[in-house]
Formats: structure tokens, C-alpha cells, sequence
């Protein structure tokens, strides 16, 4: 004990007495711990922190599934939910979820709030209750008496000043009273971040439409019941439901997803990706640091070998030299927390839009023990071989005069190894990098059908119950539409029922009049209801046939506009045109098919073309629509003038925040751009550190052999011949590494080929440029040294050490 | 009479003087050295140490540039030959033996041999053989694969020897060729030398040992950077 409190005073004065070194190596691994710690701060948030839900183990989504169609986890429709829960035995409870707008209005300007209607069981679900007032009770889902809300806190606070009075007065939703009867915890996220709880009664109309899926469903597996037999149970009250109604439920079954995997499943493969990147930015760096303390070790060689003869045993030198290497590991973990720290506000100022839990991020306790732990780690990993090699030849080789045997030659090949082990892991992370901002370029140039420059959206929602039925909807949409169209620098104005790249859409069955399709069979495509102007106004071009015009109404023939997608899979070598189609299985109304337009990404700028059918708004409307102006100039200009237009019309209906198209594309790519970003920062960091540890090998031995290049230029080397001989001794460890990388990263990108867009996990302009790139940045940091060693002056061959 | 020596010059230098400037403290290494050595000849370069032998041969050697005076090799001026011109001549006409032997420890005994071969852009197959025959006249063919770790001083000093004549230069330098070595394998080399001579090689060796001075021909004796004396030996 004693001894080691020795070693650490003694591991403490080398390294004070060492400024240069110390600080060198200690920024080093700070950099280097500290982007782990930075993303482990993430990997912890998101994948590792527990679910802030009482036994969250046990929450599964209960979505329905449609195979066939490729729908793997599906909304699920009102009837057959209270199917489910009423003949399910693993969940308590079952509970459905549907999100919705609700118009705040009767205090000052109306605002869209965003509401979480639950069918009954979502307290005993979450395990959470109201921090003030009370939890809806069982009577309180009934019609007519479900005019109640709970409140978030953030919502509590921003419109209610925190006042407790709140509870049970009477508030205003589009018109309607309801009563707070709660306020939820602070800090408490309401799913989806809703602004409000409300209960969720299945009318008699919603139960009527058995096709119709838009519930979410959640539920708790019963103590004792695992998760396959709870699949088993659902999926066998789905397959007697399809026997049931084969109309509707032909081809759908259930699928259980644990809370857990739904919220994380999909960021996880691009989180690991990231985590095993900095996981090597730390081995590189590792590397660098134990190129310095051979180095050290050389000058320190007369030090160790005195304590050896004073009679210290290999052990006890290890021992101490570790003993420094640690204290170096703990200090460059202080540096990292700091690092750390300023990398979490960046990742937060980055915002990734799809990065679920965000909100938890922080350097928590378990971070820091992260930090503490991989700090003592990195100093075994870059201290214990410099530790053996030098204990070792101080004890054979020192003593013996002029050695310059086997020890040092141990020394050579190890710090030969470290350079081509950088150069090979650097290298893995340039293709990785490599490959995903090629991805990204790719999602750039994707061109998704329509024109998104000059063009600005906003929403409305109008409240069924003040336009209670569609022609007052209509009539709103119209109207707007013309003082929208009236602005001055408006070109054209159009509405659409979703909104462009809002990662959502509308999915009915189609039905071809005159065919018949087995049961569950019909194709589905999306479905937009547009006003006549929208394809103008995206310059979505026509192929064929005509678009809607002012005089496709209500009171007109129904007709419908599709994509090439779905005129070429549903009538192959036929005309569409003059055809006719329902949507909808059970829709009785047909509608013909007038015109044919290109197809265009709606969904989402990474899915693929689909088939997209079209309405005119007067035939068939929506309650909730995306307005779009083509301007001549800035968009985001006219945002005020737009919602003046709009609100001119009605003074409680609130408008969704102005969005240009630009910005919808740009946030379609978010995701790819945050771990293109991140990753490509990473890679240019272990480029970096490679080419440092390249420089300090090459140049440590251009140093070391100052007197063998003098007697080469004495035997009449020329410069080029001195350049070159570096160069190649620097190169060869490179090529070296660069063949061993490609080896790596052949076998490491497959695991990253599903977060790749339109490029092969083997792309070969990535496969060749990321080499080129290395090569080319490891010629530089070997040219330095050896210019240096073109200019040893031949005398020094001359002398003697 | 020296048995070797012919009328042709190959080295004069005149007024030759060498000045080293360190912490503004001038040392005057050469003081106007006059200089000659003819094709064949085997001159020893003899004097106190820090007289300036190393100096002087040095400046032969083209490692170092005099402050001042004339040079003349081969009937030609030496002065203003640039770096790339230097390193050739080093490399063709000129071979060092080194008192510190200076043989590269990565390389075997051959590939120290065929080191200034390479220089010189050698095509491999004669590089081989002619490394052979040096490697032959000195006695060390059989060593060939050998590190120079594995060789005794008086070993390491015969390869560097044959590194020296490898290229059939113009002229060997050697620099207390015998000065690391007991006296056992410093006869050895100094009989390697003068075998060498006899063969026809010209020769300039700085040594401190009256025994091998009396190998040369001829003598030269330094003090504080003058020529203070020459004498002849009469080979017998
Ligand atoms: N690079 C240098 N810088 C400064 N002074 C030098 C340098 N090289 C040699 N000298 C000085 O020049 C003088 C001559 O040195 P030189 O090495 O030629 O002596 P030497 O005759 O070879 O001596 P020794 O017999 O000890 O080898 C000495 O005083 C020496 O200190
Ligand atoms: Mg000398």
C-alpha cells in the first residue's frame, strides 16, 4: 500500500515534470474519452436508461400487421380493438390511443393543441397519475359525459400560469366546454408530447367501419405471461376475426412489439454504428499516446535501469510505469467529462428530429462512471505494452554498452503495428463515413416529383363541430383558398390532405369496377384529396388525360386522377383512363379515372415511389388540410400575410405553424444528416490522430536514424534517394494498413447496410476514394519527416554517438 | 621510389582553409593547406589530435566544403558543385572506411556492400556480383547473410572496406580505420589496405599508429591546421 502511494507520488512528479508530454497525451485521450463519453451520454439515454414507466418491461404495442401488403406494424381499427380487448386474456390493460387536435379558444389567440385521447386503463397502463386533481373515471368515457381533460404541466404553465384554480373550470375546445380535472407531473411526457389527456370513446360510427385502422394500441402483459404467448393469443383472436369478417380482416393479423424495441428499435443500428466509431477514434488516439511513452521510454532508459540494479524486480518497474500511465487516463477522463459535456449541448443544438428520449440526455451518474471505467481501461490499453517493452530491455539491454538489439527492435515492430492498426481503423471509418455521405448526397439529389422551392405550408383543422358537415368545410377550404390566391406575390395557392414529407399518409383499398379480387387481396394506394390548382402548384406534371378543375364538385361526376405507379401494376397494357374505381373497400361510390400524373415522394424523401390516387376536395374532403402558395419570392415572407388570410375567415381557427416545402424537404433528411454529420466528424478525426501517430512514428525514426542517413549521403545517396527511403518506410506501413482496413470495413459495413440509401454496403467509388484520401493524407505526414531527413548533413556520419 | 605512384594528379588543393563559427567562437580547423596526391599513391595523414586530419579528410571527401582556398579534383574545381553533383561523386569516385565501421544494423553484410551500388542505379544482377567479388577480396563472402550485429569489430571493419571499393571509386578515404579495433584485427584491416594498394588503389588514411604510417608511401603531418612536415617511406 505504502509502495503504491510511491508510484503514484513519483507517476505524479514524472509527468509534472514532463509538461509537454503530459499535456500532449492527456488532450489526447481527453478528446478521445471524451467523445465516448459524449455518446454514451446518448446510447444511455436513449437504449439503456429504463423506461421512466412503472414494470416498462411489460409495455407492448399491439399493432395489427398486413404481410401481404408489406405492412409490418399497422394502426388498428376501433372494432377490431374492442375485439381485442374484450377477448385478450395477457393484457391488463389494453388500452388505444388516438391522437388529436383541440382548439383552445375563448383566451385570446386560438391555438392548435395537440391532444392524446385514451380509451379507459391509461393510468393504470403508464403507472403515472395526475400531480394535481384526479385520473378520469370509468363513466367519464361514456358519450355525452367525456368532456374532460387533463393537462400537461408544460401546458398548465405556458396558458394557465400554474394556477391550481384551473381544476374543474370550465375550458373552451373549438367551441365546446370542457373541465380540467388534472394536471400531470412535471417532467412528465405525455406520448407523442401531447399537450393533453383526453378519453377516447369508440362511437357507434367508428365501430361501424371495421377497415378503417388509425387507433394506436398499447398494453400491459400480465404478471407471468411472456411475450410469445401473448402473440400467440392475439394472433389467434385475429385470425378468428378474419374468418369473422372476411370482408375487412382477410390477410390482417396482430403484431406485438415490446414499448421498448417501438421506440428504439429503429435508431438503434445508426446509434451502435456511431458508439463503435468513437470506440475507435479512442483506440487511434490510444495508439498515439503509446507512440509517445515508447518514445519517453527511450529517453528514460538510464532511469529504469538504476532502479533495476538498485534491486526493483520487473514487476514492481511494470507496476510503476502503469501507475503513470493510469494517472494519464485519469486525467485526460477529467478533460473528457468537459468534452463530454460541451459534445452533449452540441448534439443537442444539432437536435436530431427522429432520436426518441433526447430530452433525457445529460451527463448522469452513469455516465460518469462510464467515463471513470473506460478511463482506467484506456490507460491498460495504451500503457501496458510501452510498460513491458521498457521494463524488459532495461534489464538486458541497458547495461550493455551501444545496445541497440532486440529491445529496441521489439519497439520498432510494435509502434509499426500501432501505425498500421491506426491506418486500418481510420480507414474502416472513412468507408463508413464515406458510405453514409454518399447516402446522404444521394437523399439530396432525390428528386421527389414535385418543386419545392418557393412553396409555403400551413394547416388547418377545422372542428367538426362548427363545420359540422362538408359542405361548410368546402366552403371554408375555397374561400381561403381565393384570399390566398388574392395575396399579392402568390402565383398559385392549392390545399392537400396531407401534408408533403410529413412521414404520413392515407392508405385505402382500391377497388377496379368489373374485376374481381379475392378477399383481402385488393391493392391499397395512398390517397390525397386535392384542390384543382395542387398539381399546378407543385408542378407535379401530367402525363395523361386531364386534372381536376373548379367544376369537379359535389354535384359533378366523381373522378379521380393516379400515378404512373398505379396505372402501370393495376392496368398493365390498359388505357386507365375512362375506368372506373372505388376506394375503399365498402365505398359504394365510383369515381372515374380522368387523368394520370407523374409520381412524387409524399411520404418521405427515403421511401420509394408508391401508388397514389387522387380527389378533387369538393368530392370528397377532409376535415384537416395542408394549404400550399407558390410565391415569386422568399416564402417564408408571406407567412404573416398568409394566416391573416386565413384567419380573416374565421377568428377561432387556428393555423399550423407556416413551414416552407424547403424546410419539410431539409427536415426529411434530418436523421441521415445528423449521423452523416456525426460519423463524418468522427472519421475526420481518427484521420487526424492516424496522421499524427503517422508523423510521430516516421519522424521519431528519421530522429533515431539521423546517423545512419549520414553515412547513406556519405556513401553518396542523393536527396531523392534519403526522401524516398522514408517515404516508402513510412508507406509501407500504410499500405499495409489501408489492405487491412478495406479487409475491415468489407466485413464491418454489411452490419451498417441497412442505414445506407441507394448505395451498396460494398460502393466501390467509396472503396477507392477513402483509400486515396488515407494515402494521400499519410503522404503529407511522412513528406515532413522526410524533407527533414533529405537534409541530414552527410558530416554527421562522422561522428560517433 | 613508391611503386604506385604515377605523374598524374588527382588531387590538389591550395590554400585550403577550414573555419568552424560556434557560439562566436572561430576554430580555425585548416590554415592554408597545400596538397597533392597523385593516382595510386597511399598517403597517411598523421598530427595531434584536434589538428584538423578529420577536417582535411572530410573536405576529400566532399562531406564538408572548404572556407576558403582551392580544390582541384581531377584537374577540375570542386567549389560550386552543387548537392546532387556531390552526392555522385562521393558515390562513384570516392569510398569511405569509417573509424566507427558506420554499417547500417537493418541491412545484411551484402546489403551493405551493395549499398553505394545502388546508389548509382546498378541493375541488380551485376550489383550481385560485383558485392560478391568485394565481399570475396576482403574475406567475408561467407558472412554475406549475416547482421552486422552478428560480426566481431575487426569483421564488420573488413565489409565496410569492401563497401568502399565496391564501386571501384577513385580514391578510399579511411578515417583511423583501426582506431575501434584490438591490434590483432587492426593489422588485419591495415593488411587488407595495403593488398589493396598493391592491387593499384589510391589511398588516403588518417592514422595515429607510427606502425601503419609506415604502410604509405608518403606522410603527411598536421599541427593546428598546417601541413608541418611529409616524409616518404621507402618501400622496400
Ligand atoms: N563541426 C565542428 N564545429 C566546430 N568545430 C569543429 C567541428 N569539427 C571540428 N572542429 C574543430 O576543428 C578542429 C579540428 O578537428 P578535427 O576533427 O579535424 O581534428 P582531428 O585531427 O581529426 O582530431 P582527432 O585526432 O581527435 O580525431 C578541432 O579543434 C575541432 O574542435
Ligand atoms: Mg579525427
Amino acid at each position: 500500500m505504502k509502495s503504491l502511494w510511491q508510484d503514484l507520488r513519483y507517476g505524479f512528479r514524472m509527468l509534472v515534470q514532463n509538461p509537454g508530454f503530459t499535456a500532449v497525451a492527456v488532450l489526447t485521450l481527453g478528446l478521445g474519452i471524451g467523445a465516448n463519453t459524449a455518446i454514451f451520454s446518448v446510447v444511455n439515454a436513449v437504449l439503456l436508461k429504463p423506461l421512466s414507466y412503472a414494470n416498462a418491461e411489460r409495455l407492448t404495442m399491439a399493432w395489427e400487421n398486413n404481410l401481404a401488403k408489406g405492412w409490418s406494424s399497422f394502426a388498428v381499427s376501433p372494432a377490431n380493438f374492442l375485439d381485442w380487448q374484450k377477448q385478450n386474456h395477457v393484457f391488463d390493460p389494453l388500452v388505444a390511443f388516438l391522437n388529436s387536435g383541440f382548439v383552445l379558444t375563448g383566451q385570446g389567440e386560438p391555438e392548435m393543441l395537440s391532444g392524446m385521447q385514451t380509451t379507459d386503463g391509461f393510468f393504470r397502463l403508464t403507472g403515472v397519475e395526475p400531480a394535481l386533481g384526479r385520473a378520469f373515471r370509468g363513466e367519464e368515457f361514456e358519450a355525452g359525459k367525456n368532456r374532460v381533460v387533463i393537462l400537461s404541466h408544460a401546458l398548465w404553465q405556458r396558458r394557465f400560469e400554474g394556477s391550481p384554480e384551473v381544476l374543474d373550470k370550465a375550458v373552451t375546445f373549438s367551441g365546446e366546454s370542457y373541465t380540467v380535472l388534472g394536471v400531470m407531473p412535471k417532467g412528465y411526457r405525455i406520448p407523442q408530447g401531447a399537450d393533453l389527456l383526453a378519453p377516447l370513446t369508440l362511437t357507434p360510427d367508428m365501430l361501424s367501419h371495421r377497415g378503417s385502422h388509425y387507433l394506436v394500441a398499447m398494453g400491459r402483459l400480465k404478471p407471468g405471461v411472456t411475450l410469445q404467448q401473448a402473440q400467440s393469443e392475439m394472433s389467434g383472436i385475429a385470425t378468428a376475426l378474419a374468418k369473422q369478417y372476411p370482408n375487412t380482416n382477410t390477410g390482417w393479423n396482430a403484431n406485438l412489439v415490446p414499448l421498448y424495441e417501438e421506440i428504439v428499435g429503429e435508431v438503434r443500428p445508426a446509434l451502435l454504428a456511431l458508439f463503435a466509431a468513437v470506440g475507435f477514434v479512442l483506440l487511434i488516439a490510444c495508439g498515439n499516446v503509446t507512440n509517445l511513452l515508447l518514445a519517453r521510454g527511450a529517453s528514460r532508459q538510464k532511469e529504469i535501469a538504476l532502479r533495476a540494479a538498485l534491486g526493483a524486480g520487473r514487476i514492481r518497474i511494470i507496476r510503476q510505469l502503469l501507475t503513470e500511465s493510469m494517472l494519464l487516463a485519469l486525467a485526460g477522463g477529467a478533460i473528457a467529462l468537459l468534452v463530454g459535456q460541451w459534445g452533449v449541448e452540441l448534439l443537442r443544438a444539432l437536435q436530431p428530429a427522429n432520436l426518441p428520449r433526447m430530452q433525457e440526455l445529460g451527463i448522469s451518474s452513469s455516465v460518469l462512471l462510464f467515463t471513470f471505467a473506460l478511463s482506467l481501461v484506456t490507460g491498460l490499453v495504451f500503457g501496458s505494452a510501452p510498460a513491458l517493452l521498457i521494463s524488459r530491455s532495461s534489464l538486458s539491454e541497458t547495461l550493455k554498452e551501444g545496445g541497440r538489439g532486440s529491445g529496441s527492435g521489439g519497439r520498432h515492430r510494435l509502434k509499426g503495428a500501432l501505425v498500421i492498426a491506426q491506418v486500418a481503423l481510420s480507414l474502416v471509418l472513412l468507408v463508413g463515413a464515406g458510405l453514409q455521405i454518399r447516402s446522404f448526397l444521394h437523399l439530396m439529389e432525390v428528386d421527389p416529383g414535385f418543386d419545392s422551392t418557393n412553396v409555403l405550408t400551413m394547416g388547418v383543422s377545422l372542428p367538426d363541430t362548427k363545420y359540422t358537415d362538408a359542405e361548410r368545410q368546402t366552403a371554408f377550404i375555397q374561400q381561403a383558398l381565393e384570399n390566398l390566391k388574392a395575396l399579392p406575390g402568390v402565383k398559385s395557392a392549392a390545399a392537400v390532405s396531407t401534408v408533403p414529407l410529413g412521414d404520413s399518409d392515407l392508405i385505402y383499398s382500391l377497388v377496379v369496377e368489373g374485376r374481381t379480387v379475392p378477399k383481402g387481396q385488393e391493392p391499397s394506394a395512398n390517397w390525397y384529396s386535392v384542390s384543382p390548382d395542387y398539381f399546378q402548384t407543385l408542378r407535379i406534371a401530367l402525363v395523361r388525360g386531364r386534372v381536376f378543375t373548379e367544376h369537379d364538385d359535389s354535384t359533378a361526376k366523381r373522378v379521380a386522377v393516379i400515378n404512373e405507379s398505379l396505372a402501370r401494376r393495376i392496368f398493365p397494357g390498359e388505357d386507365p383512363i375512362g375506368r372506373q374505381i372505388r376506394m375503399g373497400i365498402n365505398s359504394q361510390a365510383v369515381r372515374e379515372i380522368v387523368g394520370i400524373v407523374k409520381d412524387v415522394k409524399h411520404y418521405a424523401l427515403e421511401s420509394r415511389f408508391t401508388m397514389q390516387m387522387y380527389e378533387p376536395y369538393r368530392q370528397q374532403t377532409r376535415d384537416s388540410m395542408v394549404f400550399l402558395l407558390r410565391t415569386d419570392t422568399d416564402p417564408a415572407s408571406l407567412t404573416s400575410a398568409a394566416r391573416r388570410a386565413i384567419f380573416s375567415l374565421d377568428k377561432e381557427q387556428p393555423v399550423s405553424e407556416a413551414r416552407t416545402l424547403e424546410e419539410l424537404v431539409s427536415a426529411s433528411a434530418s436523421q441521415r444528416r445528423f449521423n452523416t454529420l456525426l460519423i463524418g466528424f468522427f472519421a475526420v478525426v481518427a484521420l487526424v490522430l492516424a496522421a499524427v501517430g503517422i508523423y510521430g512514428v516516421v519522424a521519431y525514426s528519421v530522429a533515431q536514424r539521423t546517423h545512419e542517413i549520414g553515412v547513406r549521403m556519405a556513401l553518396g545517396a542523393q536527396k531523392r534517394d534519403v526522401f524516398s527511403l522514408v517515404l516508402r518506410q513510412g508507406m509501407v506501413l500504410v499500405v499495409t494498413g489501408v489492405i487491412l482496413g478495406l479487409a475491415g470495413a468489407m466485413a464491418l459495413t454489411r452490419l451498417i447496410s441497412q442505414l445506407l440509401f441507394n448505395v451498396s454496403a460494398l460502393d466501390a467509388a467509396t472503396f477507392l476514394s477513402t483509400p486515396l484520401l488515407l494515402a494521400a493524407v499519410a503522404l503529407l505526414a511522412c513528406y515532413l519527416p522526410a524533407r527533414r531527413a533529405s537534409r541530414v548533413d552527410p558530416m554527421v556520419a562522422l561522428r560517433y554517438e | 621510389m613508391p611503386t604506385n605512384a604515377s605523374n598524374q594528379s588527382l588531387i590538389r588543393m591550395e590554400g585550403l582553409t577550414k573555419v568552424f563559427y560556434t557560439d562566436e567562437v572561430e576554430t580555425h580547423a585548416l590554415s592554408g593547406v597545400h596538397l597533392e596526391i597523385r593516382a595510386g599513391e597511399y598517403l597517411s595523414i598523421a598530427g595531434p589530435s584536434g589538428c584538423g586530419k578529420s577536417t582535411l579528410l572530410s573536405i576529400l571527401g566532399l562531406l564538408d566544403s572548404p572556407t576558403d582556398g582551392t580544390y582541384l579534383l581531377k584537374e577540375k574545381p570542386v567549389q560550386g558543385l552543387d548537392m546532387a553533383e556531390r552526392a555522385r561523386i562521393r558515390n562513384r569516385e570516392i569510398g569511405f572506411i569509417f573509424q566507427s565501421f558506420n554499417l547500417i544494423g537493418d541491412l545484411t553484410v551484402f546489403e551493405n556492400v551493395e549499398l553505394p551500388l545502388t546508389y548509382r542505379g546498378t541493375k541488380s544482377a551485376e550489383r550481385t556480383k560485383k558485392a560478391n567479388e568485394a565481399l570475396e577480396k576482403v574475406g567475408m563472402a561467407h558472412r554475406a547473410r549475416h547482421l552486422p550485429s552478428q560480426l566481431s569489430g575487426g569483421q564488420q571493419q573488413r565489409v565496410a572496406v569492401a563497401r568502399a571499393l565496391v564501386g571501384d571509386p577513385m580514391m578510399l578515404l579511411a578515417d583511423e580505420p583501426t582506431g575501434n579495433l584490438d591490434s590483432k584485427n587492426g593489422d588485419a584491416v591495415m593488411e587488407l589496405l595495403r593488398g589493396l594498394h598493391r592491387g593499384g588503389a589510391t589511398i588516403c588514411m588518417v592514422t595515429h599508429d607510427p606502425r601503419f604510417a609506415r604502410h604509405a608511401d608518403r606522410t603527411v603531418h598536421l599541427f593546428d591546421g598546417r601541413v608541418v612536415e611529409e616524409t616518404m617511406e621507402v618501400v622496400s
